[in-house]
């Protein structure tokens, strides 16, 4: 068993992370590159500063609260802070980063990291809860969701069991390669599905590029939608 | 695009991006770490495949250049451009391995300032360094001409017969002296292969595989881009529609006669053989002359070796190739040229590596890196070559792009699906490609993951009843030190000495083996068992639980700190008593890693000895043949021989 841990702890979790953050550099290079391709000469004269204000108005998105799914959104929202900050900041895990990378950060008091993941598994459920039994959010979500939210679950359960030993029906070795298990899986998963909004969200915020259209393009699309015959 | 092409992009981007992982393996590990050279072997994969056989591949630049330009046979103008740029990427990536395989890469300048005359090596040097200027010349045109730069191209194409006249010379001066490299080794290279006309044999092999792989390469980009000046017309008639079983149309054709520019392919082909007949003849006569050809039936591993490359890489080809039958056939003449180049290579690592197991007494197999550098810089250079030949007019008038034709979907598989068409963007595809083989190359040849592939130590040879004296060969390689166990204790104080070299024991032994914690020759061993402790707490401590050993975690490390090595207490809170610790522990003794057998000896010997040496009488103690003693195994045998008779 402490052989499986060493091989989850050494190769394999370089293995997913490389693939990780290789895919991740990918995407953002797609990005750019396709922004580059399509918009060319005209991105000089976009409104950035509008777009950046535009994009740094999502960071806390009080202001886009859609009626309706309200509390949805403030549980995700909220969801993410734990989603973020114990995975970086668990003394655990900066032990992992200073072996690593050989990069000191600063630390999440137990305490605190105990009751942050806590609250990102409730949360977690609440999200899953919705998806399941409101119809709205039902209608809009498909199976792949559902796979994702267990799949980001599954490290914070199994993390929580491996620091405290004592709450932990099963052997501390089970759980701790569980949990590495599920972190490599989470890693692969990130770049190819829907969480590589870690780093599209920036491109997705910036859509104001995306939407600069060019003279007369109203014409055209109302040409494919109607007909010849159609006009703005 | 066309599919074939792709699939052979693909194969080639893989092979890159493992190569590019090696190169950074290699420089920041160094070689030692990542290759499995040996004193023994000092030359592999990349200096033989690579450098020796690769340049002798890239010979065509000159042979065709000749043929051209002195010998004014203008119909083997066409083939002078894909030459030269076989010359320039063969060249540029035999440098590219040399650059890896040298121990201190950053050096590889010295030879240009800091001259060794007597040298082959240093000629070697100055000719690969001069000839790959020469075919970056020779290329310029076919560049500036993409550029559309047309005064560059006059002027180049002004000075061309110069430059071909200099590259001629200079591929004859290096391609001999290669084969010299070998010629300073008579008592080590196998007799079949050792010769002292070797230098010829060389540059004669390199001639005639050059021309063969340049038509081969002919006949390949024919098969992937423009079949027909090659193979030929496909008739109307012939073509049949055929419904096979999953319900596909295939269209069956059928070309009976060979293309317009197969006389001359074969012509090229006829010439390469002709140089390869004399070779042939050459070699024959030399084993005969040096009564060699005894070793040829001998049967032993290196005969058979001879055999498959005479017969593989000389005889079929020149049978393909004389037979009137097969020689004016696209098919036969690739498979002979294909053969006659493989031949060529072989013969090279036969010189180069083979031929030397028997002398070193050892086997060399490349590692994972040395492969994935080797043939990761040759794909590279087929990737430059693809995409220089599909954007310029290399082969023909017009850029292979011309021929290249969107894929038309007929397959219903996803993947397949998938593939080709969601990711035809090639920055999709390739950028897709990096992200998976990166890693997966990465850990596959990262040094520390390797595990340590050295044996155990084992415990001394020779111990008799008082341990009196110690035969100490630790990884069995032959190489003795004689320890007198006895005359130390003796020396340092009999009874309660002990302790002076023993510094820490496994629990309740008095007197551990030193092998018994340093467990490899140059890796250290993780001495510390976590499960077993684990086990061991819980039961002394009488937890309970679910799982006790879950409770176990705190007996040694603080609570509320990451749960790691720092954080875990002393060994010796516990162990005091049953492991025989010698003097204070120092901070850092966690007890959790032993040193490497050599380090761990070493230290413990130097450390006494050092001191001892510098009292006048004592001085060989600080000489490394004071322990050191044994000869080598070879010679040993000798010895033992000679008293035995």
């Amino acid at each position: 068993m402490e052989l499986w841990i060493d091989f989850a702890r050494g190769p394999l979790f370089a293995l997913t992370f490389l693939i990780m953050l290789l895919g991740l550099a990918r995407l953002i290079i797609i990005q750019i590159y396709s922004i580059v391709a399509r918009k060319g000469r005209r991105l000089i004269n976009a409104p950035w500063k509008k777009i950046f204000r535009e994009a740094l108005s999502w960071v806390i998105p009080v202001r886009h609260l859609i009626p309706g799914t309200k509390i949805f959104s403030i549980v995700s929202f909220s969801c993410h802070i734990g989603l973020i900050l114990v995975p970086l900041f668990l003394a655990n895990h900066i032990v992992l980063w200073e072996d690593l990378f050989d990069i000191n950060l600063p630390q999440l008091s137990s305490s605190v990291a105990d009751y942050l993941t806590l609250f990102t598994i409730v949360c977690l459920f609440i999200l899953f809860g919705f998806r399941v039994f409101s119809i709205r959010l039902r209608s809009m979500s498909r199976k792949s969701d559902y796979v994702i939210l267990i799949v980001v679950l599954l490290p914070f359960i199994t993390g929580y069991m491996a620091v405290h030993p004592k709450m932990n029906p099963f052997s501390w070795n089970v759980v701790m390669l569980l949990h590495l298990l599920s972190a490599a899986l989470l890693f692969i998963l990130i770049p190819f599905t829907k969480l590589a909004h870690i780093v599209l969200f920036f491109f997705d915020r910036i859509s104001a590029i995306h939407w600069q259209l060019r003279p007369g393009a109203g014409d055209q699309v109302a040409e494919s939608l109607y007909g010849k015959e159609a006009k703005v | 695009m066309n599919n074939r092409v792709r699939v052979l992009k693909d194969i080639f981007w893989i092979l890159s991006f493992s190569g590019l992982v090696a190169a950074l393996l290699r420089m920041l590990f160094g070689l030692g770490a990542t290759t499995n050279l040996t004193d023994g072997i000092p030359w592999g994969l990349w200096k033989v495949f690579n450098m020796i056989a690769g340049v002798a591949l890239s010979t065509s630049g000159f042979t065709v250049g000749f043929l051209v330009y002195v010998l004014r046979l203008d119909r083997f103008k066409p083939y002078l451009k894909p030459a030269i740029l076989i010359a320039f990427l063969g060249y540029g990536c035999s440098c590219l391995a040399l650059l890896f395989d040298i121990g201190l890469p950053y050096r590889f300048w010295h030879p240009i300032f800091m001259w060794n005359i007597n040298s082959f090596l240093f000629e070697v040097f100055w000719c690969v360094l001069l000839y790959f200027t020469v075919t970056a010349i020779e290329l310029a045109p076919l560049i500036f001409e993409g550029l559309k730069a047309q005064k560059l191209v006059k002027f180049f194409h002004g000075i061309a017969f110069v430059v071909v006249i200099i590259g001629i010379s200079l591929s004859s001066l290096h391609h001999s002296s290669l084969g010299s490299l070998f010629l300073v080794s008579p008592q080590r290279l196998y007799p079949l292969w050792y010769s002292p006309r070797l230098p010829l044999l060389f540059i004669l092999s390199a001639m005639g595989g050059g021309i063969m792989l340049l038509v081969m390469v002919r006949i390949i980009w024919a098969k992937f881009y423009n079949p027909e000046p090659v193979f030929g017309p496909v008739s109307r008639q012939e073509t049949t529609m055929i419904h096979d079983s999953r319900g596909l149309v295939c269209a069956v054709s059928s070309r009976k006669e060979p293309g317009f520019e197969m006389p001359d392919i074969s012509r090229l082909a006829l010439i390469g053989t002709g140089i390869l007949l004399i070779y042939l003849l050459l070699k024959i006569t030399d084993l005969v002359a040096l009564g060699t050809w005894r070793e040829l039936l001998s049967g032993q591993s290196e005969s058979w070796l001879y055999g498959i490359e005479l017969t593989f890489g000389l005889l079929l080809p020149l049978v393909l190739m004389l037979n009137p039958r097969t020689r004016n056939k696209p098919v036969p003449v690739g498979v002979a040229a294909g053969l006659a180049a493989f031949g060529m290579v072989f013969n090279r690592l036969n010189v180069g590596i083979f031929g030397y197991f028997r002398d070193a007494e050892v086997v060399y197999f490349p590692s994972l890196t040395e492969w994935a550098l080797g043939l990761g810089v040759i794909a590279a250079a087929g990737l430059v070559f693809l995409g220089l030949a599909e954007y310029l007019p290399v082969f023909d008038d017009k850029p292979a792009n011309a021929y290249l034709r969107k894929i038309k979907i007929k397959s219903t598989s996803t993947s397949h699906q998938v593939w080709n068409v969601v990711l035809a963007d090639s920055l999709h595809r390739v950028s897709l490609l990096a992200v998976f083989v990166i890693p997966i190359s990465f850990i596959l040849m990262y040094p520390p993951y390797r595990g340590s592939e050295a044996a155990l130590i084992k415990p001394s040879l020779g111990v008799d009843l008082q341990r009196s004296i110690l035969e100490i060969d630790g990884d069995r390689r032959g190489y003795t030190t004689t320890f007198n166990h006895a005359d130390h204790q003796r020396r340092l104080g009999d009874t309660g000495s002990c302790a002076r070299c023993h510094h820490i024991c496994v629990p309740k032994d008095k007197s551990t083996p030193c092998f018994r914690c340093h467990q490899y020759m140059h890796d250290s061993t993780n001495i510390f068992n976590h499960e077993e402790h684990k086990l061991f707490v819980a039961r002394d401590e009488k937890l309970n639980g679910w799982h006790p050993e879950n409770y176990a975690c705190e007996k040694c490390h603080s609570v509320g700190t990451p749960r790691t090595k720092n954080s875990a207490r002393d060994c010796l809170e516990c162990h005091r008593e049953n492991m025989f610790l010698v003097g204070e522990p120092t901070k850092e003794m966690k007890l959790m890693y032993a040193s490497s057998f050599c380090l761990a000896m070493h230290e413990n010997c130097l450390a006494c000895h050092r001191q001892e040496a510098v009292k006048p009488e004592y001085a060989h103690l600080g000489e490394c043949s004071t322990c050191h003693k044994t000869l080598q195994r070879k010679d040993r045998e000798k010895i033992v021989t000679a008293e035995v008779m």
